[in-house]
């Protein structure tokens, strides 16, 4: 109440300020004229009356300043006056000006766009109703960092036992082939226990959820269409539930819609179906290939559930063997989402904050040599009564306009810059996240605030140099020498020293990732990407014998595509991050035992496989046409399980049972090479290769090596195989050198960022060094003059200034590589075949800086040893 | 004479708040009541009035609404607001102990 009064009173005093005047003028006048009419009441004659109320009244312009003054507009007047002399002098100045706005652009620019990219991926919740209680849960092996997929036999305990859950939810995603009009569509489901939307904490936009009794085992043929889906194939029906939904084998009824914009992790489905588990026996639809979602009770703390948890699996593990050793992971779902991108968002806001502190740097030292520039003036100022205060604010006040000048620009560079980012680096920044990423609200905040705290930071020590003038002393001596100037000199060393080593800090880094990209580029695969192109295939729910019989007759039917040189399939495809983890056991142990070797993946491949691929066959034989269903079972291993498990070197001929205990023993047949499955950055693991013609899957991806641009096969390639079967669809086309590429975006993109804005910091801070040698010259020129008058060599004015500057260079090399060193863990994460401390790459930074600071501190060293001795004189 | 520079600090703005809380009065008005009211004992100059009853406006602690005066001219009232009334007696009772702890102190043994 009280408080809208007094801004309604300030406001109107500022806007109205000409009638609030007025009425000041005339509230002192009607005091004036009673005290005129109370003199000459007194006896005194109208003339001295007059004079004497006016000289009792005092300064009436006083008056209103003092009113002014308790009204509060003192301070936002002078505010005003100050912003518009502040424009002033800047407008005086365009040089300092333009180099002030484009270092600070430069600098809020780079932070706004690796903000932007912060906010969206890691600072914006999910767009659910209550999103920080979502997680996620995956099993963990005791003693190990990685996570696998849960269990359904895990699931149907947890979910009996937990107490932290209001809804938990089992999923897989194997593809739908729905039949379209024109042939076999391979769309995106997923299948789920019935309490998925739940866990989300959303509703279908039409119809229903599924029912307990759906998730039982049974055929029920029901389909949740999504949002997106349902517009493309049925346009956005609202009539469409109860309508069918063909599929390869039968259809689906349509019972309901999901919501726009619903994302299980990061996959967007076509369409959900029921995932029937079996209470009595969840185990009868798989192991560990399922993903769990679930939603906390209000209130529920992370740690309180994992401890829950924790408690649970060490129960679990008692009661079941396939539990031994395993425990529980339960994450936060976004934090889970984005935990690939954080610690590159992290090194990259950090980056752009240095570029930010080096411009800040750079222009504290130009404000101060501008101080120095501008000392008359203070000091006529201070004589003419100015104070201190007075003065720091106006300098402040022009750092502020510097200031948002330069986060006016920044936002408009962002701007493009977000958009440019966004495009080029094609999801390697934001995973985990799939809204638009834009300059919102909070971007704008961030940005002014930055600007906000750049002025001040940049302004204020400066501002606060510069007002400290005694009239006399600046008066008198117009040109340096005195003891604040040294003072000022040894600050401004300081600053440019800071602004090396953070820009070194900057080259190494850049150098660092340059150097993991040059070793990932360089790192031997195992295979050749080159000339491969790749697609998957869902087999569908046909019989074992059928789905062998299907993809021989593919492979047969695409080896004869022209152009196609050799066709093969792999379960999953290597560098796509999918792998099959399982362990082996050895002829002897009997089923229910603990494998024999852990980590093992097991992969699941056709004949030729190693061929089209490249990848040698070092001993025995590779599989072939005489391995069939009916046929005894063969293994290949790769290189490293050879050595690891038969160390003497003769795997050959020995039985195993791999994937499962209860997997009949099967004989190694080969060794082939290793080959980098997991990623680039991952050593090769111990793998067991099964054939698909004896243990067929449902889910597998065909490989072809084709002799011309693989490209351009997919098509014929494709056709080919619609011609086996008109039913069967296809999906994610695309060559093995585009899975390298994208496992390659994302260094790419750290590289190419740090070294960008490591090459901003190196200019801004050549620039700095520039700069201050350069106002070290002009102050000097009349000392130089003198010397050189006096016989001075001029290669010793020379060398005097080049040692000036070498000594902040090398003073700021020695900085920066400290700090750098003690920063080594910091990124260590990022790198790939360089240590931290790699003495080359900070060779390399220092000597690319010294370069740079060589060109910077020779041009003005070669001006002052230029210095006319008799041009230097005159001017005095 | 007492210059309001003697007066203590804060009391202009008590007297002030006393005098308005009679009737709505302007400038000219509120100086010559304290110095009717106080026995000619002080007089408030206009230096230190106007800036304090802007600064007491400010405050919310009175209003000010132009009328006709006396003499038919427009003029500046000032009436208290409800605020105006608790700081009043905030004020009047916080002098009261003030004024009474000086006499302590200064009164003859």
């Amino acid at each position: 109440m009280r408080w809208t009064r007094k801004l309604r009173l300030r406001v109107r005093s500022l806007l109205r300020s000409s009638q609030v005047e007025e009425e000041l003028d005339e509230e002192l006048r009607y005091h004036r004229d009673h005290l005129v009419e109370d003199y000459v009441a007194a006896g005194m004659p109208p003339e001295d009356a007059r004079d004497a109320a006016l000289r009792e009244m005092g300064g009436i312009e006083q008056r209103k300043e003092e009113c002014r003054d308790a009204r509060g507009i003192a301070f936002l007047d002078s505010l005003r006056k100050d912003s518009t002399y502040a424009l002033r002098a800047l407008r005086k100045s365009p040089g300092f000006s333009f180099v002030a706005i484009l270092s600070l652009a430069l600098g809020i620019g780079a932070n706004t766009t690796i903000f932007t990219f912060v906010n969206a991926v890691l600072l914006r919740p999910l767009p659910y109703p209550g999103s920080d209680r979502l997680v996620v849960l995956r099993e963990q092996p005791l003693r190990s960092e990685g996570t696998v997929n849960v269990h359904p036999v895990n699931f149907v305990e947890w979910r009996a036992r937990a107490r932290a859950f209001e809804a938990l939810a089992l999923v897989q995603t194997p593809p739908l082939n729905v039949m379209g009009s024109n042939g076999a569509e391979q769309i995106a489901r997923i299948q789920t226990t019935s309490e998925l939307f739940r866990v989300f904490g959303v509703a279908p936009v039409l119809g229903r959820e599924f029912t307990e009794e759906e998730t039982r085992p049974g055929s029920h043929n029901v389909v949740i269409l999504g949002h997106g889906f349902w517009h493309r194939w049925f346009g956005g029906d609202p009539g469409v539930l109860g309508r069918s939904l063909a599929v390869s084998d039968g259809s689906l009824t349509i019972i309901g819609v999901a919501p726009a914009g619903l994302r299980i992790g990061v996959m967007e489905p076509d369409a959900y179906t029921p995932l029937p588990i079996n209470p009595a026996n969840p185990a009868e639809i798989g192991s560990r290939s399922f993903q769990c979602y679930g939603r906390l009770k209000p209130g529920m703390s992370l740690g309180a559930v994992k401890a829950e948890m924790t408690v649970i699996a060490s129960a679990l593990a008692r009661q079941y063997r396939l539990d031994e050793g395993m425990g529980v992971f339960v994450s936060g779902l976004h934090e889970y989402l984005v935990r690939e991108g954080r610690p590159a968002l992290r090194l990259l806001m950090a980056v752009v904050a240095t570029v930010l502190v080096i411009a800040c740097v750079n222009l504290a030292g130009l404000l101060m040599a501008r101080g120095i520039a501008r000392r008359g003036e203070f000091a006529l100022r201070t004589s003419l009564g100015a104070s201190r205060s007075r003065l720091v604010r106006q300098l402040v006040i022009e750092s502020l306009v510097l200031s948002m000048f330069g986060g006016a620009a920044g936002v408009a560079l962002a701007y493009v810059t977000t958009r440019a980012l966004v495009v080029l680096t094609a999801g390697a920044l934001t995973a985990g996240t799939t809204d638009p990423i834009g300059l919102d609200a909070t971007c704008l905040f961030f940005t002014l605030a930055v600007s906000s705290v750049t002025a001040l930071a940049f302004g204020l020590v400066p501002a606060w140099q510069a007002s400290h003038v005694e009239p006399q002393m600046a008066l008198r001596e117009r040109t340096g020498g005195g003891t604040a100037d040294r003072r000022q000199h040894r600050m401004r060393s300081m600053l440019v020293v800071t602004e090396i080593a953070l820009a070194v800090v900057l080259l190494v880094s850049a150098g660092l990732l340059l150097r993991t990209f040059s070793s990932l580029v360089r790192v031997n695969l195992g295979f050749q990407p080159a000339g491969t192109v790749t697609m998957g295939l869902f087999l569908g729910l046909r019989p074992p014998e059928a789905r062998v019989a299907l993809i021989n007759q593919i492979l047969e039917r695409v080896e004869v595509v022209p152009g196609v040189e050799a066709a093969s399939t792999i379960q999953f495809l290597p560098l796509t991050g999918m792998n099959c983890g399982s362990g082996f056991w050895l002829e002897g142990q009997t089923a229910g035992d603990a494998p024999a070797g852990q980590p093992t993946d097991c992969s699941l491949v056709s004949r030729g496989y190693f061929a089209v691929m490249r990848i040698p066959v070092l001993e025995g034989r590779a599989f072939d046409g005489r391995d069939r269903i009916d046929t005894s079972r063969v293994l290949m291993v790769n290189e490293s399980f050879a050595r690891r498990y038969f160390p003497d070197g003769r795997a050959l001929g020995r039985r195993i049972r791999a994937h499962s205990s209860k997997e009949p023993l099967a004989e190694i047949i080969g060794v082939v090479g290793d080959v980098r499955h997991n990623g680039l950055t991952s050593e090769p693991v111990p793998t067991v290769f099964q054939l698909h013609a004896q243990r067929p899957g449902y889910i597998t991806n065909l490989v072809v090596r084709t002799t011309g641009d693989p490209s351009t096969q997919a098509a014929a390639i494709r056709r080919a195989i619609q011609e086996v079967d008109r039913t069967q669809a296809v999906s994610g086309v695309k060559t093995m050198e585009q899975y390298l590429g994208d496992a390659l975006s994302r260094p790419r993109l750290y590289a190419t960022l740090v070294t960008c804005f490591a090459v901003m910091a190196v200019m801004l801070a050549a620039v700095g060094v520039y700069g201050l040698l350069a106002y070290v010259v002009t102050q000097r020129t009349h000392e130089i003059g003198i010397r050189l008058a006096l016989g001075a060599a001029r290669g010793r004015v020379f060398l005097d200034l080049f040692g000036q500057g070498a000594r902040l260079v090398i003073a700021g090399l020695v900085v920066g590589v400290l700090v750098a060193l003690g920063l080594r863990g910091v990124a260590s994460t990022l790198l790939f075949g360089v240590t931290a401390g790699d003495p080359l790459t900070y060779l390399m930074a220092a000597a690319v800086f010294s370069a740079v600071a060589c060109a910077a501190v020779t041009i003005p060293a070669r001006r002052a040893s230029l210095v006319e001795p008799i041009n230097a004189l005159r001017y005095e | 004479m007492s210059k309001p520079t003697d007066l203590v600090q804060g009391t202009l703005d008590l007297l002030i708040l006393r005098v308005v809380a009679l009737e709505p009065m302007h400038g000219w008005a509120i100086a010559q009541r304290i110095r009717q009211m106080s026995n000619e004992q002080l007089r408030v100059g206009q230096s230190a009035l106007y800036p304090a009853l802007h600064k007491l406006e400010q405050q919310g602690w009175i209003e000010a609404e132009w009328a006709p005066s006396e003499n038919n001219r427009r003029a500046k009232y000032y009436t208290l607001t409800s605020a105006g009334r608790k700081a009043l007696k905030v004020e009047a009772a916080q002098w009261e102990r003030l004024s009474a702890a000086i006499s302590l102190v200064v009164k003859p043994v």
